[in-house]
């Protein structure tokens, strides 16, 4: 049947203006050009397609406006976490230095003490200082050694030798910003954290897999050919200073970036499982916490003072001189790594989203006596598979040789006091911050809104605050993820000898939970009471701000 | 020293001279890829890490810079004649850490294995090829007894 009949009846004319009114609109000249331009050409291969799929994923994160929002979206594949490999202060592995610059793709340069660029600070006089020093290493010593209230905790060595160095860091830091600000006009600006929270997650590739994932490879037909691809692991590190200071500009750079872009400058590469060495698996969500909060005006570290009390008990056990050497310079560039990437996490770059410009930090690691001194540069921290083995860019490291403050207390009196130690730390104080002309420091972020507090719906401000600090916390999730009991893993899974069970677990309902993503929850219950009119089923639920 | 029980000893009887200890170590084979210095163990369920360096130490002059231990649970399996699941013994496993620059290859302990598997194969397929031939040369007095075969 015919939607309309065109009889005698209808007007004349009618079926011409019909085709006047259907003839095809005349196309613009626009859309022509002299020659044909495609669509370019993709790889469809299965590897290339999964990194495309990979990249445009790390698009997506580079494109999130605020800091809080791109944590947030780092974490959204997983509701319960990451698989991390851990790595804790306190807690240095044997032989893990490979594993360490691998991870971090760190160059270490040994000197006698500071690199080059330090010779251009000029410290003259610092006899003031250094009798202030001795002072208060001496009044702080005496203090401890007296305290009633150590003696009564019953600590252990390593403890009290934290609480020592501790103290007497505190005191020189004193010393040093009360003399040298009345010089230097950015100490008086420099923010000091005493014992901040230090915690880095990022990802690394080039990694071997396990012999779980090459079993399940080897069983499949297609992905056989991949069997012994590398893939990307999750580190994580957690450690705390004794002291760090930031200020609100960089300091400035001491190699540039095409320098350190050398392939002289070795960086070994670990291919092997991290466990190797002894890592320990936690599922963590990747918290990237440099001591503040994300909206701190100072958001540049400058320098760090870093403990070294539990080496009293790991160097009871590892004698070998060269052994403990490198176990200090593991310490601290994991130290100064995860400073500085939380750092640049901060200012909009993530572990998928390189940093667009080098920074720097100062770590000091002592125990009041002994000073070793460690300028870190961060060039790079796109380490994922895809790029692990063609960045160019490497991070470097100048560790010093350890320096004796001074010999012995005898009689009240410090003996064979070290001035060059002094001078060492007046230059990494002078060492100012400066501004990077001509650079954006975040580039990733929005001009409008650059942490979540800049926004001006409460609701969302909120809401992205909770959520932010909650995953950072890394609280475990009220409802812990679902288990395999050992008994169903021998008689369910691995022997069939219930087949009459009913089948109720996750396991054979095929379900992940390890696979739940961080948004598959249902919002905020609001209750009755606090909904506005509207029908009863309508407003259950508060709204969601997922980036 | 051993808890072991021994035959008492009675007088005429040979005495007993082989004393064995309860502490052994047992060389692994590593099933993934590791660094050349770390070399895998499995131990008895004794020995603690001390125990194990000392061993290797004093036994057999290894300086180990590093020791970590871990206890396998073992496998489980069917018992063949009854059928209900029964578990194999736990097994301690050390992975020792030699100092850097060290060395150590698993040794290949059955060289000729593979020289003595391509023998077997050469003759068993010339024995099949043989098989062959006298079949094709028979085919046509199939099912017949072989008193009329060549």
């Amino acid at each position: 049947m015919r939607l309309i009949r065109f009889g005698k009846s209808s007007p004349p004319g009618f079926l011409s203006f019909i085709r006047y009114m259907s003839n095809v609109i005349p196309q613009e000249n626009e859309e022509y050009t002299a020659t044909p331009q495609y669509p370019p050409i993709l790889d469809l291969s299965y590897k290339e397609t999964v990194k495309r799929k990979a990249e445009k994923e790390y698009n997506e994160i580079k494109y999130v406006k605020t800091v809080e929002e791109k944590q947030i979206k780092l974490n959204m594949p997983r509701y319960y976490g990451f698989k991390n490999f851990m790595f804790y202060e306190p807690e240095i592995l044997c032989e893990s230095l490979p594993l360490t610059q691998h991870v971090t793709r760190t160059h270490i340069i040994t000197n006698k003490d500071l690199p080059e660029y330090y010779e251009n600070l000029n410290v003259e006089n610092v006899e003031d200082i250094s009798k202030d020093v001795q002072e208060v290493i001496l009044m702080e010593v005496e203090r401890i050694k007296k305290s009633h209230k150590l003696k009564n905790l019953k600590l252990t060595e390593v403890e009290v030798e934290n609480i020592l160095s501790k103290s007497i860091v505190n005191g020189i830091n004193r010393v040093l910003m009360s003399h040298l600000s009345h010089t230097h006009e950015h100490i008086k600006n420099i923010e000091v954290d005493v014992e901040p929270r230090l915690e880095a997650s990022w990802v690394v590739g080039g990694i071997n897999p396990d012999e779980r994932l090459k079993k399940i490879r080897k069983g499949h037909t297609f992905f056989k050919q991949f069997e012994n691809d590398p893939i990307d692991r999750y580190f994580g590190y957690i450690g705390s200073p004794m002291l760090a200071l930031r200020a609100s500009r960089p300091l400035p750079f001491i190699m540039s970036s095409s320098e350190a872009e050398n392939p002289d400058l070795e960086v070994p590469f670990y291919k092997y499982d991290p466990r190797s060495v002894g890592t320990r698996i936690e599922h963590r969500h990747l918290a990237n916490v440099p001591g503040f909060w994300p909206g701190d005006a100072n958001t540049f570290g400058t320098l760090s003072y870093i403990k070294t009390g539990h080496f009293l008990k790991r160097d009871t056990y590892f004698i070998e001189e060269s052994e403990k050497k490198e176990a200090r310079h593991v310490q601290a560039i994991l130290s100064s790594y995860a400073w500085l990437y939380s750092q640049a996490n901060y200012l909009g770059f993530t572990t998928f989203n390189d940093i667009t410009y080098p920074i720097v930090n100062q770590t000091v690691m002592t125990n009041g006596k002994d000073f070793q001194f460690y300028i870190y540069q961060l060039n790079t921290i796109l380490l994922n598979n895809y790029h692990i083995s063609n960045n160019p860019k490497r991070n470097i490291c100048w560790a010093s040789q350890q320096l004796k403050l001074y010999e012995e207390i005898k009689d009240d009196k410090l003996i064979g006091f070290n001035e060059d130690v002094v001078k060492l730390l007046v230059k990494l104080y002078i060492n100012e911050p400066q501004e990077r002309l001509g650079v954006n420091l975040r580039p990733y972020l929005s001009d409008e809104e650059q942490i979540a507090a800049d926004y001006s719906d409460d609701d969302k401000r909120k809401w992205l605050e909770k959520e932010y600090k909650h995953i950072v916390s890394n609280r475990p999730r009220h409802k812990e993820m679902d288990e395999v009991y050992q008994w169903e893993k021998i008689y369910k899974i691995d022997f069939n000898t219930r087949p009459m069970d009913k089948k109720m677990r996750f396991f054979e309902l095929f379900e992940k939970p390890w696979k739940r993503r961080l948004n598959d929850r249902l919002p905020e219950y609001i209750c009755r009471a606090r909904r506005p009119h509207l029908p009863r089923h309508k407003g259950r639920y508060a709204k969601d701000y997922w980036p | 020293m051993s808890t072991r029980w021994y035959p008492i000893y009675q007088r005429g009887s040979p005495q007993l001279r082989i004393f064995l200890p309860n502490f052994w170590m047992k060389l692994i084979k590593p099933t993934v890829d590791q660094p050349s210095n770390l070399v895998n163990f499995a131990c008895s369920m004794e020995m603690t890490r001390f125990d194990m360096k000392n061993y290797l130490e004093k036994i057999y002059n290894v300086k180990p810079i590093h020791i970590r231990t871990r206890i396998a649970s073992g496998k489980c399996r069917r018992d063949p004649g009854k059928g209900y699941i029964v578990k194999n013994d736990d097994i301690k496993y050390a992975y020792v850490t030699l100092p850097r620059g060290e060395v150590f290859e698993f040794p290949d302990i059955f060289p000729n294995i593979k020289e003595q598997e391509k023998e077997y194969e050469k003759t068993l397929k010339q024995s099949k090829q043989v098989f062959d031939q006298f079949l094709e040369k028979n085919k046509e007095r199939r099912e017949m007894p072989g008193w009329f075969t060549f």
